[in-house]
């Protein structure tokens, strides 16, 4: 009797931590404390795109790939939102839950240390700058603490080694970043060079390039196809930027050749054409990986969205202003953080006779939209709940049980990926 | 344009090449049998039908692959008496980095501003419409102002006396000949080998790479002048002329390849010129055709490097300037000063960016520094600075460069008006 009573005692008490671990968990994260196909997950790759509306990504006739394979093969998530304008202060949302600063919404043409000044009541930084100090961590920093293994995968880094180091690369510190604009092809760099820094957001976290992590885990993605071959040497996380032409930052993609020609450096088409033309060769790759079949997860995401609303004005002088606007619109209570604020209005002036006027009015990135594919997705899922690029983080320490969430991925009532998107047990 | 410009005595007679000498004994970096060819050719005035005229004459070694004189343009052509249109490029350091033009689009407008890609960059040419040097190398032999070829044939028969047309036959074959354009596309390839390898190109023998390796110091001039020319606020030179080593630590090149309409003014010893309805619109043309409806590059040339600037004798891509001063005087007093550089209408009013056409002056850069100062304002370098700045880059003068420099016995005050305006 008192064995049995003991027995009942036991499985009370152990539904009761059950229970107890269902109520931590979403605050916490623990992978080893549930068995549903979130916490399943090992192996996630993210590959960021960029600067495209949700219209012209999940409407347009250019990346047939991702629309047409790609997306009825797992989640698409409708309604996720980049964070910011421009590139950089998504890429580092993504990594740290950090917000922008001045500099990084810029994209950090001055690769310059980020000088804090201070620290709001929920823990973000005050300042500016770019290259955080090593006490601001990054989703790589809990990965390491956990034991866990990270790669940043950045196309053709290094392949002009003049113009940054194949492992690593970034510029001297408070220095210029060449890296802003896509190489063409020379002689002594037959296939150019359209790295690009501020798609890289690794080095910009001195917790990462202070150490000799940074030149052993962010490599070219040359090395990408080798680290697929085995679940030991797969990472669990894998971060994959294509070049400036395969992400489809450059290019109109329509592959116009001639005067009227918009591609990229390489005269490739760029846009949605190049970046599907990457999915397809890439996506491929990482499917048939033993890491991905056995608990992986695919995130295709794009930065920021590219969509604007323009006005023309000529004054008494001839001097036409083009007025350019961006909504910046968010979802999912984003905050703009202590750093910048918002509406954000510039001048660029081009000539005597030209200059435009740049208005952003929201802090957040506009709608983008994802795809996630996993073994825990069904196909043909389609989620409309509101992400965004703090949700990505939140969700990632989520699979991984990092025990914390850093920046705004710790924002009181964020969601995380749930449900709705890891539907297949 | 009326400046008064100062006596010179000369102390080095420089003039056209008229037979160019033979290099000194530098083996090609590789060592291959092309670029030892690509020698032979680059030096050979036979192939012109003037046959006076070989690549080297206009790009002469001693001058790091420039001109040796002072003229805004070389003279060619049958009887060595047409000029080009262009100040001839030194082709020392940046042809094996030259990237092939290219102009990306993004179209996200933020980033076309924020971002500097969206710029067109790169190509051989001041006008960047060679991709390679190969394609490039075929024009000088059929330009008319140039080597003055009637046609392919009459280049490969003229190969066919030459002293090395047995090593041409050895590695193209013994029949290649009997193929003008075959013949003719391996003479280009052999050029661009040469351009390429041969250490002549890129020695790294400045006073400034010394400093660089730590070998040796700049002075306090020199100091002051690499400070303001790298300082955005200041000169802001190397926003273009890109004086950051290398990630590897290679020296840096002094171009960034990126194009710009800064508003030269016209040159009037250039015979182009003297139609004045003519004008060199760079990117858009005449020379080069492609972009010719992209209005928004119509004035627009190619960044230069400027290692061994301080050796030339004549600046800008028409070649308007004969004083390294007065391209940084100009570049610091443009707009403020602007009387000083354009000569006047008959209104009285100041013909500003007088080499371009009405319709394309809004294409010149007031936006970045020093072009960014309005009429009156004081010029962004003061008289010393622009002293300093020079100074610098008379560090960037290879060690093997004929520096035989004019000798002034007056002091050359204005450009145009009889006033410096710096202090």
């Amino acid at each position: 009797m008192s064995v049995t009573m003991n027995k009942i005692t036991q499985q009370v008490l152990a539904k009761a931590l059950i229970a107890a671990a269902a109520l931590i968990a979403p605050c916490i994260g623990n992978a080893a404390q549930t068995d549903d196909g979130e916490h399943r997950i090992k192996h996630v790759f993210v590959i960021t795109l960029e600067n495209k509306n949700y219209d012209d990504t999940f409407s347009g006739v250019q990346d047939p790939y991702l629309n047409g394979t790609l997306k009825p093969m797992g989640a698409h998530l409708t309604r996720y939102y980049g964070t910011g304008h421009a590139s950089l202060d998504n890429y580092i949302a993504m990594l740290s839950g950090q917000p922008s600063t001045l500099d990084t919404q810029s994209d950090c043409h001055i690769y310059a240390d980020f000088r804090q000044t201070g620290i709001t009541t929920d823990g973000i930084p005050i300042g500016n700058g770019c290259v955080y100090p090593a006490t601001v961590k990054t989703l790589a920093d809990q990965l390491k603490a956990a034991k866990l293994t990270w790669k940043g995968y950045m196309e053709d880094m290094g392949a002009d080694p003049a113009r940054e180091s194949a492992t690593c690369g970034h510029p001297a510190l408070n220095s210029r970043d060449l890296t802003q604009s896509a190489q063409a092809p020379s002689a002594a760099v037959p296939t150019g060079d359209q790295y690009a820094t501020r798609h890289n957001p690794f080095v910009y976290f001195h917790s990462i390039i202070d150490t000799p992590d940074c030149a052993a885990n962010v490599v070219t993605l040359s090395k990408l196809e080798a680290d697929l071959a085995a679940v030991a040497t797969t990472p669990n996380f894998a971060f994959i930027t294509p070049n400036l032409c395969n992400d489809g930052h450059d290019g109109d993609g329509t592959g116009a050749t001639g005067a009227t020609g918009k591609g990229c450096a390489n005269k490739a088409p760029g846009g949605l054409a190049s970046a599907d033309v990457f999915l397809k060769t890439w996506v491929p790759k990482i499917l048939a990986s033993p890491a991905y079949k056995e608990d992986g997860l695919i995130v295709i995401n794009f930065d920021e969205s590219d969509a604007y609303s323009s006005a023309k004005e000529t004054d008494q002088t001839g001097k036409t202003t083009i007025a350019i606007t961006f909504k910046g619109e968010t979802c999912c209570g984003q905050q703009a953080g202590p750093n910048v604020t918002r509406p954000l209005s510039e001048d660029f002036p081009v000539s005597a006779k030209l200059a435009y006027k740049m208005t952003v009015i929201g802090v957040g990135g506009d709608r983008v939209g994802a795809v996630l594919i996993s073994p825990f997705i069904k196909p043909g899922t389609v989620s409309d709940t509101p992400y965004n690029h703090y949700s990505l983080l939140k969700s990632l320490e989520d699979i991984y049980g990092t025990g914390s969430y850093l920046g705004y991925a710790n924002q009181h009532d964020l969601v995380s990926f749930g449900k709705d998107i890891f539907n297949n047990r | 344009m009326a400046r008064k410009v100062g006596y010179l005595i000369v102390l080095c007679l420089f003039g056209l090449v008229r037979a160019a000498p033979a290099p000194q004994a530098q083996p090609a970096a590789n060592g291959t049998a092309l670029a030892q060819l690509g020698r032979r050719l680059f030096f050979d005035t036979s192939l012109s039908t003037s046959g006076k005229l070989a690549c080297a004459t206009c790009h002469a070694p001693r001058y790091a692959y420039g001109p040796s004189n002072g003229q805004p343009s070389q003279l060619g052509g049958p009887g060595l008496n047409l000029q080009g249109l262009r100040a001839v490029p030194y082709l020392r350091y940046v042809l094996s980095r030259t990237p092939r033009w290219s102009a990306p689009f993004h179209a996200d407008p933020l980033e076309s501003l924020t971002d500097t890609d969206s710029a067109p960059s790169g190509g051989f040419a001041r006008d960047g419409r060679f991709d390679t040097l190969h394609e490039q190398a075929r024009t000088p032999f059929l330009a008319a102002n140039e080597m003055a070829n009637p046609s392919v044939a009459s280049i490969v028969a003229k190969i066919g006396k030459a002293t090395y047309v047995n090593q041409f036959k050895r590695l193209f074959g013994s029949n290649i000949l009997q193929k003008p354009q075959q013949a003719f596309a391996r003479t280009l390839e052999a050029l661009e080998r040469f351009q390429l390898d041969d250490s002549s190109f890129h020695p790294y023998t400045s006073k400034f790479d010394r400093y660089l390796q730590g070998k040796g110091t700049l002075s306090a001039a020199e100091q002051r002048g690499l400070q303001l020319f790298t300082d955005p606020g200041k000169g802001n030179c190397a926003a273009c002329h890109s004086a950051t080593p290398g990630a590897d630590g290679s020296p840096p090149l002094f171009t960034d390849f990126s194009f710009a309409a800064l508003g030269v003014p016209r040159n009037s010893r250039l015979a182009a010129n003297a139609n004045p309805r003519f004008y060199d619109l760079g990117m858009c043309g005449p020379l080069r055709s492609d972009q010719a409806i992209t209005s928004r590059y119509c004035g627009m040339f190619k960044t230069p490097t400027l290692r061994n600037v301080a050796a030339r004798k004549i600046f800008m891509h028409n070649g308007v300037f004969t004083d390294l001063a007065d391209v940084v005087r100009f570049y610091a007093s443009r707009d403020s000063l602007a009387a000083a550089w354009y000569p006047r209408k008959a209104d009285g009013s100041i013909n500003r960016y007088n080499d371009l056409p009405q319709a394309f002056r809004g294409n010149v850069d007031v936006a970045d520094a020093p072009f960014n100062r309005s009429a009156g304002a004081p010029p962004a370098l003061s008289q010393v600075e622009v002293g300093d700045i020079v100074a610098f880059l008379h560090t960037l003068t290879d060690a093997d460069i004929n520096m035989c420099t004019p000798v002034r016995t007056h002091l050359q005050v204005s450009p145009v008006s009889g006033r410096s305006g710096f202090d």
